[in-house]
């Protein structure tokens, strides 16, 4: 008998192509051209913004996080967070959901830009689809493209015009923490703890920089997996002369540390990267909570104390939103105030994307504003200049631990090190 | 073991419609897959995120449908083997700078090298401790890729890794892929009719059988495992150059599942069928999302919905019609004391992948 399992397979792939073929036709077809993005372009009346931001896995809560954030911004304007009008244009903003991996990025930014002709990419969440968000802005100069929340040193170093990031990396995440830890610590000796990728590379290297340029010194690097849990080896292996120890972990891993610390005795102080000290490590069990006062941190997030007159008002904006948290997470302050850094770009380009967007470009580029957390202007790489803080963890009259801010760093500018694994200073 | 020579006549299967015209299915298929640059309003988006992404997930798939259908073994290594390629490109064209070519022949090398250790390693278990096994190799790379900086550059990955003339433009990087997609399906279809494919077949259904009759048997597997390899290099390559870059989310759990789940959407026990799963899972990934947020959740639906309906695949469905139009044929004749035969049913998904066909 002769077996021809075929049989079924082409009508098969007649039903797929006849699937394909439909989808094909049934997609959308909005701003004609032969592909490419740009689909409103200097001509059109509605200008096109699209939004990617994190809908599934581990962050998926940065969709929400970033609805919120723009309805804040967009409010203000009179529109919603599906769009308003700048200018006498439409501003029209289309959603894309990501899972926070750079293929996801791939595909959605390609299917904005190609499918759906947006003039302005805003987005993405994470340092892994930001690296290939800018590698793609590259390819496609028409478009316009204004960072999320992405933090890799990188991104505003690859030389593409086309790209803007109106907030710190994680390098500057640090900035005025080495000299802080120096100078009014008095943290001579550190000993550092971090996770194995580029996030914690580019923090620890931002805060390692500028405390080895103070004075000084590394007595041991650790670089661990993420997922470690075992932290016992590498605190029996920690040097006596140590002073402090820089803790680049986040989420579960830090507070492994932080209760293997305890346990075994550990008294030295900490000195928290940009994501050691979140709400896992402060609402743990005593043990934990004890480790972590008197830690010192930096990030883009003010801590409780601060008193910019911005901050409160976009605050009770961002309260109003739908499902937002009890208080704006780092990535609500993130696409805040990069979205209002291109609403306020549209605003002085009178919304004239003609000439490949030089109006709004140069725009982008000239950007001053005082933002909820401080001055906002940039570099030649078009990225900001930031205010940074320093928080120390500190123990509240009721018990609970809370961020207290101790300190605000002006004016961080960007380095030129896309820092990888180091050991000793960078 | 597919053979009609020798078979009495009357155990021959009388021609169907499809036998006897599928060819021109075939061309109808390929004549639409060529013209697909001409066919969308959007090429720059059609042509990358649908067609190259389709054709390089259903090549890698194919590797893997490979392997089950005619060897019996489920390979969860397969998009891991693919990576390992893909990073070859990247490693030899971005860090050591050699020209494109060099380091296509290069990477293609490396990753059937790598088949050929996991083959090594894992040939000589079954069912689902070969698919463990394999899913373990998979998840030391990435552990590996993921920190290995010096190779890899860590979770940054290597870039950019651009295509070079004439393929910088879509419509011809992607007729190449499609050449290479037929190439590497008529390979497998070639290697399955030969003699090496017949015995990999035997060794699937009784491998005692034919140790007994002085075949290798762990040999064999070990070279099907290495072609299956090669296979899914290609399919590496493809991808590193679609996506301009590498890093350790292309050798991810969650795209290994891809591969798996593209294989049993289209049918696990189909060559060309993998092309059909690629499609609705580039389709899904592209466009769920304008119908629910929870997009992810659509494609599981998608998924469970076609192991509950056509549990052979969608390459599987044109047998079913056939089956229940067959079925209400032999009720309508009610004069006919004997009813016709059912023909055999494709093979399950659920039961390739448990049995693995080698019990």
């Amino acid at each position: 008998m002769k077996l021809n399992k075929t049989k079924g397979l082409v009508p098969a792939i007649a039903i797929g192509a006849t699937v394909l073929l439909a989808a094909t036709a049934c997609s959308p077809t909005s701003g004609g051209g032969d592909g490419g993005g740009g689909g409103g372009g200097g001509e059109s009346d509605t200008i096109k913004i699209g939004v990617m931001a994190t809908s599934e896995g581990n962050l998926a809560f940065g969709m929400g996080e970033a609805k919120a954030a723009i309805g804040v911004a967009m409010e203000a304007i009179g529109g919603t967070v599906d769009g308003g009008e700048i200018n006498g244009k439409t501003i029209e903003i289309i959603y894309a959901g990501t899972d926070g991996t750079s293929g996801s990025a791939q595909t959605q930014v390609k299917k904005l830009v190609e499918n759906e002709g947006v003039d302005i990419v805003f987005g993405p969440v994470s340092g892994d689809e930001g690296e290939a968000v800018v590698q793609y802005a590259l390819t496609v100069p028409e478009v316009t493209f204004v960072n999320g929340s992405a933090s890799p040193v990188g991104m505003t170093l690859e030389g593409a015009e086309n790209f803007f990031r109106f907030h710190g990396d994680s390098a500057m995440w640090m900035g005025g923490l080495g000299a802080y830890a120096f100078d009014e610590k008095g943290y001579q000796n550190v000993y550092s703890i971090a996770e194995d990728y580029s996030f914690p590379y580019d923090n620890a290297g931002g805060f390692f920089s500028e405390f080895c340029e103070a004075g000084g010194n590394v007595t041991g690097n650790s670089w661990v997996p993420v997922g470690t849990t075992d932290y016992a080896t590498i605190i029996a292996s920690i040097p006596a002369e140590t002073d402090a120890i820089y803790v680049g972990l986040g989420g579960a891993d830090a507070a492994s540390f932080l209760s293997q610390a305890v346990t075994s005795g550990l008294n030295k102080p900490l000195i928290g990267g940009s994501i050691a000290v979140d709400t896992t490590a402060l609402s743990g069990d005593a043990n934990i909570a004890s480790a972590a006062v008197g830690t010192i941190t930096g990030g883009p997030v003010p801590g409780a104390g601060y008193d910019n007159p911005e901050w409160q008002p976009f605050v009770d904006a961002y309260l109003t939103q739908p499902d937002a948290f009890p208080a704006p997470s780092i990535f609500s302050i993130l696409y805040y105030v990069s979205f209002e850094s291109l609403l306020l770009g549209l605003e002085d380009s009178q919304a004239d994307l003609s000439d490949n967007h030089a109006a709004l470009r140069e725009a982008l580029a000239s950007t001053s504003w005082d933002s909820p957390t401080g001055k906002i202007t940039m570099d030649d790489n078009r990225q900001a200049i930031v205010d940074n803080f320093l928080i120390e963890v500190v123990e509240g009259a009721d018990g609970a631990l809370t961020q207290q801010n101790i300190s605000q760093a002006t004016g961080v500018k960007q380095g030129t090190i896309v820092y990888d694994r180091f050991e000793g200073c960078p | 073991m597919s053979r009609s020579k020798g078979m009495p006549a009357s155990l021959v299967e009388p021609p169907t419609f499809w036998s006897k015209w599928g060819w021109i299915g075939w061309v109808v298929v390929l004549a639409l897959a060529f013209a697909f640059p001409y066919l969308v309003d959007r090429p720059r988006f059609w042509l990358p995120n649908i067609g190259v992404k389709s054709l390089w997930l259903g090549i890698i798939a194919m590797s893997l449908v490979f392997l089950n259908r005619y060897v019996g073994l489920l390979s969860l290594a397969q998009m891991t083997i693919a990576g390992i390629a893909a990073y070859g490109v990247g490693y030899f064209t971005v860090t050591l700078g050699l020209p494109g070519p060099v380091a296509i022949a290069l990477a293609l090398l490396a990753g059937t090298v790598a088949g050929f250790l996991v083959a090594l390693i894992a040939a000589r278990t079954k069912a689902i401790y070969f698919l463990m096994i394999t899913l373990a190799l998979g998840q030391v790379f990435y552990s590996w890729a993921s920190q290995a900086i010096e190779v890899t550059n860590a979770r940054r990955g290597l870039a950019p890794i651009p295509r070079t003339e004439p393929f910088t433009d879509i419509s011809m990087f992607y007729w190449a892929v499609l050449a290479c997609a037929v190439i590497c399906f008529l390979l497998c279809r070639y290697v399955a009719k030969s003699s090496f494919g017949l015995a990999l077949e035997g060794i699937r259904d009784s491998p005692e059988r034919m140790a007994a009759l002085g075949y290798r048997v762990n040999r064999y597997r070990i070279a099907a495992i290495t072609f299956a390899a090669f296979i899914a290099s290609v399919g590496g390559i493809i991808l590193v150059f679609d996506r301009a870059q590498v890093d350790p989310d292309v050798v991810s759990l969650s795209s290994t599942l891809d591969i798996l789940v593209v294989a049993v959407i289209g049918g696990i026990g189909s060559l060309g069928g993998v092309f059909v799963g690629a499609i609705i899972l580039t389709l899904l990934d592209n466009f769920a999302q304008d119908f629910t947020d929870r997009y992810m959740t659509l494609t599981g639906i998608v998924f469970i919905l076609v192991l509950l309906f056509a549990p052979a695949g969608i390459a599987g469905i044109g047998k079913q019609v056939k089956r229940a139009v067959d079925r209400a044929r032999s009720k309508r004749s009610e004069a006919d004391e004997s009813p016709q035969q059912e023909p055999p049913a494709e093979q399950p998904t659920g039961e390739a992948i448990t049995k693995g066909k080698q019990q």
